[in-house]
């Protein structure tokens, strides 16, 4: 019995002793996560083992709670090393008892492993997930015996509670609580203390106190985790609790659904009844105390304090009205104070450690610690306690570890479905109960689940959405029926069938609901849908107006990802399995239904589409663009004709400004369709940025040229050499024509705004790329900076190194990872000897009428900015003066249009033109636009989109249905239906090496081998099946 | 008091009243759906709701409760535009087949609407959840889930004033629906079939089971020879129907109503209740004699006119089922006379005879199908159905004039009258039994016992005997001690004391429904106390109005006992007017 703290102390004191004679204790995570993983066979082994080597004495072996990365177990950490193994396997256990515990030698390998810094890391004071973390709540989970009293009190365990009872009145206990500034943690932010003191106010002869445990938010684990890992903490706290408001008894109301913490809490209880802890005249008091456990039967809707008594009186899990507040009239009428669990386990430390010590950590108004359940695309997932007011950024980059495979960050979902979503804007905001609050999502009780570009919006909405609609208790109508008909919404437009309106009616209706709805789940169940709508309206209006899934998450809404995530919407399924069955010509026909240059987009596509590869999931995604190149390859080496097929003629005439992807696409499709086209542009060669910007050996000219020479066969006119405004003027073409396509593209480099640009050396990327590839004389520096990360900035490189440059540096002010250039373009140029320089900024050129040397700047990452990455900033006193005789920016280019006025025609302040967003239509009557004039710098498949839309839109404009010629119909071989698929890599492309490449441009990609080509076709695993 | 500014006015109220209730004082009507005063506040419909000053949210003014200082608005744009979409959310998962509904026209839901000026094509339809949910399997009640609004008013009644339980809510979110568990229907469960449900349903998912087509079908056969017979709380309730005040009582109109409808005998089934005091007087006194002869009898003796509370005895208390006085309730024991001793008189086959009871109660649907007395009486029709029937036959109810009941089932005492209300039959028993007993009237003020009137659930009295004749000496200066109760809760309440043994009455009456016959389970809607006290009065009114206010006094019943029964509790009357009960548990 421990009834005085002589008793207490005794106990903690032998504690300490015993821990004394250890030389070492090993930690092994006794999570749910490690559970799972079996950490029950590592337990086992490393018994085993020490046992062989007569060790017991010496090394004490501890299960612990959570340690809190889930998806790292099983685990072990090593005191006091402060050593972190993990994914262990029994057959490690060995070396590292052989080698670390008996020798001291830490096995490295068996050590977490940073797969970004490709590092592994020996101590977890190093690992970024839990050094940036804050460990109040959760110092016993993963470090002491989840199951031992004496461990606790070992840790001062039921000191505080001692406190309390001797030396401090209820009243008191309230004030320090209060003074704290302890929020509750359930999500609600109420405070504890003034919660306290109501219920310490009213009257009655029974109380209650309250521990809610019914954790519900999908992907929320917290409660669960200190349950489990440290459940003395939560019984003080509520015994602590029970004296300020005069309670003797006590509910942990816990859902069923949690057997563990059901078990480990249970014996916890025992273990304090057994000696006095809990009972009668608690340490000889007054004060009598004891608890009881509730399982209640897993419905969300228990979560919420008034139907969490109705489920306790054995009722209907069902919502009352409030007022009157439990505090007033709670359980079986009695007052009745509840609280989260988290809540009650800061108790204890807050009496033990002071108020003052308290108030440390956290912000102005939420002060402390708040746990996380952080999940979703994140790296790192697993439980995380943060002191409020750290930004939700440094919780998804530092510790999160940033978003999962390099994808773009999207957006957070704090609150569950009670809560609401983040976007990037909020990255920098203080993670706190009102900041959250002012952004329109809330605390919530901690699930944080993160989302990325491949999450749509609209499904994340119907997502939560289901939930509550499952949850709803059922009581109040415009829960039971609006959320179903908010549902039913969601799903018309998740399936392509939304109507115009829809937006407005989810709007109205979830408004409603929050305003009329009886309890918390109904006043907060619209929340995802209405926060989703605020920030991502635009996805709903894809998938309503355009049936668009830009996700590529709606099945509905296409056959398959790839095709999906192509701007062109090219049947990429189709064409990989008539390569397979070795029926190229059909595929390169195929691919020209919707895009005419598929040697180009072979060879310098970006390829959404791979990233949107389902086969990604299983090795790896596949090389659709490197397929493509290979179809191109073959059919011009057949060298078969190509057949006109054109429709009979309009009589419309049609003029296309600028010869370049997006303008011969255009031109393509509409002259197929019978409309007479005639393409200007002011250069020698057609072809536009493909010809002028992209190098030869990326893109040989003669490949280009064959392209557009098949393409010309549907009859358009071409007019080179030509330039609109000066030779022609632009009212005269538009006489001349029914409608204009302008898609001049963009061909002025940008300044950088720095001190120097004018220095002769300075070679802005875009002209330097010009005149290489008109065969202009260019010299070439010795050391040239290049600045940039885009793919201009690659190609500068490499041509300069082609050219002889002995050095080339290219300046990135973010980190590699963040370069916008096609990952495999950066790794050729760093093979040839590209020298890559992260987080730096130019500050001037310096020199005289010459570039000599450039200055460069640290930088360091900042805040986030609007596109959900650090943003740069200088490191003060950083700065460097490199040796350079060439300097090339690369750092985005505009367009300038002289033949058009600016007034008839709107331009946005970046210098692109306003179009109609479906049509592509500008303000001038018939005069359409797309291509980089309209997005600014982009991509050639989104040039060739925005063409092959602008066809759709001027054959409507001119009376025709808008249904393009696009050549034949191909019959496409059916799916197969096949065993799993065998697991397997891409099938390697031959290239040129390295020594190949030097000083010459030819062709770095060799292309596929047929074999391989038809391999990797084979490797699609048919998604458009269905 | 409170004072408060409810729509910029000022008022003072009393500090316990909800905000519904103080601005109704104050001639602020705040449009409800799911609210019964008084009986169900749960806040579920959401259709009351008010903005209240300082609240995150609206307020279900059914369930907020006044505070000094309050301000409240109950008509702005936010409210009204909420009260909509309830609204039409509720009408997007209800069976809209208005037109064929049995309560077009009575609808609460109709009315809201109209209330609520819903005008517009409904922007939120969508899937319903209870389509096809029809139970019809019992004798008495329907229910067509389609139509159930899911305000709960219904679980209340069946809960927590009858406490049978079959009606819950079950299921989550949209898919809930208020019903028995599982898969069950009402057949398969302990419901009494009282139809409290039926009352306070504000749409058509709940109601009896119709026999006007079998009713009709009997009317126009011409081989079948119809007799109809009418409960005494009908006559107190069925001008409700008809636009009349509550508690007008209409038994003359009731009749032409009858004569014109086609039935050829009108009886009353009062002339059975005078009949039933007979019997079960002497009952009751044939277990008090014995007791005095210190036999072993069973006591208290309870009363079985009730179907809905005989049912819920069997499923609740199946070893008490002694208590229960053996008669059957007066409608079937004038069936049986009526197809016995009248069919006889009429020397026609009973088989062609058609017995019609007309009763304020459904579970009398179920009592005629019981197997102890199957061919008493072959259809029962609710006030509510009968004055349907009445409308159906384009008969004008309020130009009738009053016409009397045919002999010889037609003549009946004040005593039978008060059969239809709570306390009455214990009252009319005592008149009776006291005067057997002693020879003298029953001691009490103009023979009412007072002790036993009023709508409190559970009511009791004593009466002493004095002076009495030689065969009951034994009672001499004895008192007995009676109670009468209604509801089944307030069964509930009594059955287990006699359970424990704890029972201090010689003699109970139980009506399954709150208030008695008057508020039964068949007669019109609404019925709130203030009707029942309005019905109830009524009844008191026919009683105080006659002459023969003793059932013993009743010179058909005696001429009954001279020709046909010889005498109560005898041979006959034991064929024909007792039955036996059935442990269901």
């Amino acid at each position: 019995m421990i009834k005085s703290f002589e008793e207490l102390n005794l106990v903690k004191f032998n504690r300490t002793q015993m821990l004394r004679k250890m030389d070492k204790v090993i930690n092994v995570c006794y999570g749910a996560g490690c559970i799972s993983a079996n950490c029950e066979s590592i337990y086992r082994e490393i018994s085993s083992v020490l046992k062989e080597y007569g060790l017991f004495e010496k090394i004490k072996i501890n299960q612990t709670g959570c340690i809190g990365a889930c998806d790292l177990g099983p685990s072990m950490y090593i005191q006091p090393d402060d050593v972190y193994y993990c994914k262990l396997k029994p057959a490690d256990i060995r070396v590292i008892v052989e080698e670390h515990i008996i020798k001291g030698n830490i096995v490295t390998e068996k050590c977490y492993f940073d797969k970004v810094k490709n590092e592994y890391y020996e101590h977890l004071r190093d690992i970024p997930f839990f050094s940036k973390q804050q460990k109040l709540v959760l110092k016993n989970c993963g470090f002491m015996d989840y199951h031992s009293l004496v461990a606790y009190i070992g840790n001062d365990g039921y000191h505080s509670l001692y406190y309390v009872i001797k030396e401090k009145t209820p009243k008191g206990v309230v004030n320090e609580i209060k003074d704290s500034g302890l929020r509750g943690r359930g999500g609600g932010g109420f405070p504890t203390g003034v919660k306290w003191e109501l219920g310490a106010k009213a009257v009655g002869d029974q109380k209650y106190i309250i521990c809610n445990a019914d954790e519900g938010d999908p992907g929320a684990f917290m409660d669960r985790c200190l349950l489990e890992g440290d459940p003395h903490s939560v019984l003080e706290g509520m015994a602590i609790g029970a004296y300020a408001i005069g309670a003797n008894k006590g509910i942990v109301y816990i859902r069923a659904e949690y057997p563990l913490a059901v078990d480990r809490l249970s014996d916890a209880i025992k273990q304090a009844r057994d000696v006095g802890l809990l009972g009668d005249n608690i340490f000889n008091s007054d004060f009598s105390f004891d608890v009881e456990i509730r399982i209640g039967a897993g419905a969300f809707v228990c979560g919420e304090e008034t139907a969490l008594m109705s489920s306790i009186e054995g009722k209907r899990g069902e919502p009352n009205q409030k007022p009157p507040f439990p505090t007033d009239s709670g359980l079986y009428g009695k007052p009745t104070v509840i609280n989260n669990v988290e809540t009650l386990a800061n108790v204890p430390m807050i009496i033990l450690n002071g108020t003052g010590w308290f108030k440390k950590f956290g912000t102005e108004k939420s002060k402390g610690t708040k746990v996380f359940a952080l999940a979703g695309a994140v790296r790192n997932s697993g439980i995380v306690e943060v002191p409020m007011g750290v930004t939700l950024g440094d919780i998804i980059f530092d510790i999160g570890g940033g978003i999962k495979n390099n994808k773009k960050f999207k957006a957070a979902q704090t609150g569950g479905p009670s809560g609401g979503c983040l976007t990037a804007e909020a990255l920098n905001t203080p993670v706190d109960y009102d900041s959250l609050k002012e952004k329109g999502a809330i605390m919530g009780s901690g699930g944080l689940i993160i989302m990325d570009e491949d999450n749509c919006m609209v499904d994340v909405a119907k997502f939560f959405m289901e939930f509550v609609q499952d949850e709803s208790c059922g009581k109040c109508v415009p829960c039971r029926i609006g959320t179903k008909r908010m549902l039913e919404i969601l799903e018309r437009i998740t399936a392509g069938l939304g109507q115009e309106g829809d937006i407005e009616k989810l709007i109205e209706l979830g408004e409603s609901i929050k305003t009329s709805s009886l309890c918390g789940l109904g006043q907060t169940a619209p929340n995802p849908v209405l926060s989703t709508i605020k920030y991502f309206r635009e996805e709903y209006e894809e998938h309503i107006r355009d049936q668009k899934c830009r996700a590529g998450v709606c099945t509905d809404l296409f056959s398959s990802p790839c095709q999906n995530a192509c701007p062109a919407g090219v049947n990429v399924p189709g064409y990989l399995a008539l390569v397979s069955e070795g029926r190229v010509r059909d595929a390169y026909d195929l691919i020209r239904r919707e895009n005419p240059f598929p040697a180009v987009c072979g060879r310098v596509c970006t390829h959404p589409c791979e990233s949107k590869c389902r086969r990604g999931m299983l090795d790896e995604s596949l090389a659709i663009a490197d397929v493509k190149r290979y179809i191109s390859d073959k059919v011009f080496e057949m060298n078969e004709p190509f057949r006109k097929i054109q429709f009979p003629p309009t009589s419309k005439k049609i003029a296309i400004i600028g010869a370049g992807p997006s303008g011969l696409t255009c031109g393509f499709y509409l002259a197929q369709t019978g409309h007479d086209v005639t393409v200007y542009d002011s250069k020698p060669y057609a072809g536009g940025i493909l010809r002028y910007g992209i190098p030869e050996y990326r893109l040989p000219k003669d490949i280009l040229q064959k392209e557009i020479d098949i393409l010309k066969q549907s009859g358009i006119n071409m007019i080179l050499n030509t330039e609109i405004g000066k030779d022609i003027s632009f009212d005269d073409l538009r006489k001349e024509h029914d409608a204009i396509y302008i898609a001049t593209g963009t061909q002025l480099s940008n300044t950088m705004g720095i001190n120097g640009e004018n220095l002769t050396g300075v070679y802005p990327g875009l002209d330097f790329l010009r005149d290489v590839n008109m065969g202009n004389e260019v010299k070439v520096g010795d050391k040239v900076a290049v600045i940039g990360g885009g793919s201009t900035a690659m190609d500068a490189a490499r041509t300069a190194i082609r050219l002889g440059a002995s050095e080339v540096h290219v300046l990135y002010r973010r980190e590699e990872k963040d370069m916008p250039a096609d990952r495999r373009e950066i790794e050729e140029a760093l093979e040839e000897g590209v020298y890559l320089h992260e987080l730096v900024t130019p500050i001037s050129i310096e020199g005289h009428r010459k570039v000599e040397q450039i200055r460069i700047s640290n930088l360091s990452q900042g805040k986030f900015d609007s596109s959900g990455r650090r943003r740069p900033v200088k490191e003060i006193g950083t700065e460097f003066l490199m040796d350079v005789d060439m300097v090339i920016p690369a750092v985005s280019q505009h367009s300038d249009l002289p033949f058009v006025d600016k007034e008839d025609i709107e331009i946005t302040d970046w210098g692109t033109f306003v179009v109609e967003a479906t049509t592509g239509m500008t303000k001038l009557k018939g005069v359409f636009a797309g291509g980089d004039i309209v997005r600014g710098p982009d991509t050639a498949i989104w040039a060739i989109a925005d063409g092959k839309r602008a066809a759709i839109a001027i054959d409507k404009y001119l009376g025709g249905s808008g249904n393009l010629n696009k050549g034949e119909d191909i019959e496409i071989p059916v799916a197969r239906d096949e065993e799993s698929p065998d697991e397997h890599m891409r099938f390697e492309r031959r290239m040129l090496m390295t020594n190949e490449r030097a000083f010459n441009f030819k062709e770095v990609s060799k292309g596929y081998h047929k074999l391989n080509a038809m391999a990797e076709a084979m490797r699609c695993l048919r998604c458009d099946k269905r | 008091m409170v004072s408060l500014t409810i729509n910029n006015r000022k008022i003072k109220c009393e500090d316990d009243l909800t905000i519904i209730q103080a601005a109704k004082q104050n001639g602020i009507n705040i449009p409800s759906f799911c609210y019964l005063e008084g009986v169900h506040e749960i806040g579920s419909c959401r259709v009351c709701v008010v903005e209240v000053e300082g609240a995150k949210t609206l307020q279900a003014s059914c369930m907020a409760k006044v505070r000094e200082g309050m301000v409240v608005k109950t008509n702005t744009e936010q409210v009204r535009k909420a009260r909509k979409v309830v609204y039409e959310l509720l009408m997007s998962d209800h069976n809209q087949n208005c037109l064929i509904c049995s309560r077009s026209g009575s609808c609460e839901f109709q009315e809201l609407g109209e209330i609520l000026r819903i005008n517009e094509e409904n922007p939120y339809e969508g899937a319903k959840s209870k389509e096809g949910m029809i139970d019809s399997s019992n004798p008495s009640i329907e229910r067509d889930l389609s139509k159930c609004i899911l305000c709960r008013r219904c679980v209340t009644v069946c809960n927590e004033i009858q406490g049978v339980g079959v009606l819950n809510s079950q299921n989550r979110g949209f898919a809930s629906f208020v019903g028995p568990t599982a898969d069950f229907e009402l057949m398969d469960l302990n419901c009494t079939y009282c139809g409290q449900c039926t009352m306070v349903c504000p749409t058509g998912a709940l109601k009896e089971k119709s026999s006007i087509n079998e009713v009709w079908e009997a009317i126009n056969n011409p081989d079948k020879r119809v007799v109809v017979q009418t409960a005494p709380a009908v006559r107190a309730a069925l001008g409700e129907e008809f636009g009349y005040e509550p508690g007008t009582l209409v038994t003359g109109k009731m009749a032409a109503a009858l004569r014109m409808l086609g039935f050829d005998d009108i009886f009353d089934t009062n002339f059975a209740a005078d009949l039933t005091i007979l019997e079960e007087g002497t009952e009751f006194l044939g277990r008090v004699k014995k007791m005095l002869n210190s036999e072993s009898v069973t006591l208290p003796m309870i009363t079985s006119c009730s179907p809905g509370w005989i049912k819920f005895i069997e499923h609740n208390f199946p070893e008490q089922l002694d208590h229960l006085s053996t008669c059957k309730s007066p409608h079937m024991m004038l069936g049986a006379l009526a197809k016995s001793y009248y069919a006889d008189q009429l020397k026609m086959d009973s088989k062609d005879m058609y017995v019609v009871s007309i009763m304020p109660c459904t579970a009398k649907k179920y009592e005629v199908t019981r197997q102890e007395m199957e061919t008493d009486v072959d259809a029962v029709l609710t006030t509510r159905e009968l004055a349907r029937m009445i409308k159906d036959a384009g008969i004008e109810f309020t130009m009738l004039s009053n016409e009397e009941f045919d002999s010889p089932m037609g003549l009946s005492s004040g005593a039978a009258d008060i059969f239809g209300t709570t306390g009455g039959v214990m009252e009319a028993a005592l008149r009776t039994v006291y005067e057997v007993v002693t020879g003298d009237p029953a001691p009490f003020d103009n023979l009412h016992v007072e002790s036993v009137m009023g709508l409190e659930s559970i009511k009791e009295g004593s009466v002493t005997f004095a002076k009495t004749l030689p065969e009951y000496s034994g009672l001499e200066g004895q008192t007995v001690r009676f109670a009468a109760a209604s509801g089944l809760s307030s069964a509930r309440k009594l059955m287990d004391d006699i359970k424990k043994g704890e029972s201090p009455y010689a003699f109970i009456e139980i009506m399954a429904c709150p208030g008695g016959c008057i508020s039964g389970g068949g007669q019109p809607r609404p019925t709130t106390d203030e009707i029942r006290i309005k019905r109830m009065n009524a009844i008191y009114r026919e009683d105080e109005s006659k002459t023969l206010r003793k059932s013993h006094e009743n010179e058909a019943v005696t001429k009954l006992y001279e020709n046909f029964l010889k005498e109560p509790n005898g041979h006959i009357s034991h064929e024909l007017l007792h039955t036996s009960y059935v442990k269901r548990g």
